[in-house]
């Protein structure tokens, strides 16, 4: 977790390789099994001209870093908006990254408001958004 | 599986699609997590629950013959943490439904609840629909 919380803070980034065989794993793991995820052949006579992973996959990456630099306080209090603005492919290497753009008081109670993008290999924006999360006493 | 009581022209704003009820066993997190690249911390990734109930949505929509679905942006609020091995329900409803030339969206809101019925997130999805 983070030792300190601050403004403009940069959060520890997540790098993670897209794989069709990841894609798989987590159509099996959710039970998500959309052709445009798992049947390259289907997927490939689409406008998207072959397979995607799963939007919650990408967001699953965000989440890991949120986890890591918030702990608990993110698990069982952290609220995001994410846009989905390109597909992640196999093949890609993902990365994302999110800093804590402030730190406000909501009835004495301290919440870090973040923002988080991730990239592909190209610098492409993947997923784009912001989170807020509410700290405990502790955090600071 | 798709909702086969309705169609997708009869969807509207307000049709609240059969609950969706999951176990969130440790095989089940185990395989998430090997799919998601990441480790246990003795619960259950909210992430983990919330791709339940995104399977449970993009499974309950009766798409068009054709239509491919694809998930333009998401809204996400976590209440409390699930222990490895709790039951969990899925509540869909369709809060918008838009239709622009070639593309359609729905606007989909996920409430998730535990056995003791106690919200556990709460969201909301918008999915593309090109035709």
């Amino acid at each position: 977790m983070l030792t300190e919380i601050q403004e403009g803070k940069a959060l520890n980034p997540v790098v993670r390789h897209i794989t069709q065989e990841k894609i798989n794993l987590y159509a099996e793991a959710s039970g998500d099994f959309n052709p445009i995820h798992v049947d390259e052949s289907f997927a490939a006579n689409t406008p998207l001209g072959g397979t995607i992973a799963h939007g919650m996959l990408n967001l699953a990456y965000v989440s890991e870093m949120m986890t890591s630099a918030f702990g608990r306080s993110w698990l069982s209090g952290g609220k995001l908006r994410a846009k989905f603005k390109e597909s992640a492919r196999p093949g890609d290497t993902l990365t994302i990254n999110g800093k804590i753009d402030c730190i406000e008081q909501k009835d004495d109670v301290p919440y870090a408001n973040c923002s988080f993008e991730c990239r592909n290999q190209r610098g492409e924006i993947i997923v784009t958004g912001e989170a807020i999360i509410k700290l405990s006493s502790d955090k600071r | 599986m798709p909702d086969k009581t309705i169609t997708y022209e009869e969807l509207a704003p307000g049709y609240k699609f059969p609950p969706a009820v999951y176990e969130l066993s440790a095989s089940f997190v185990s395989k998430y997590l090997k799919a998601v690249d990441s480790v246990s911390d003795g619960f259950v990734p909210p992430l983990a629950i919330t791709a339940c109930a995104i399977a449970a949505m993009t499974g309950s929509i009766p798409l068009p013959t054709g239509t491919i679905a694809i998930h333009a942006s998401q809204e996400l609020e976590f209440f409390k943490l699930v222990p490895i091995g709790d039951t969990i329900e899925c509540h869909i409803g369709v809060a918008q439904k838009i239709a622009r030339g070639k593309m359609s969206m729905l606007i989909l809101e996920i409430e998730v609840f535990d056995k003791g019925k106690e919200k556990v997130q709460s969201g909301r999805a918008t999915i593309a629909l090109p035709t």
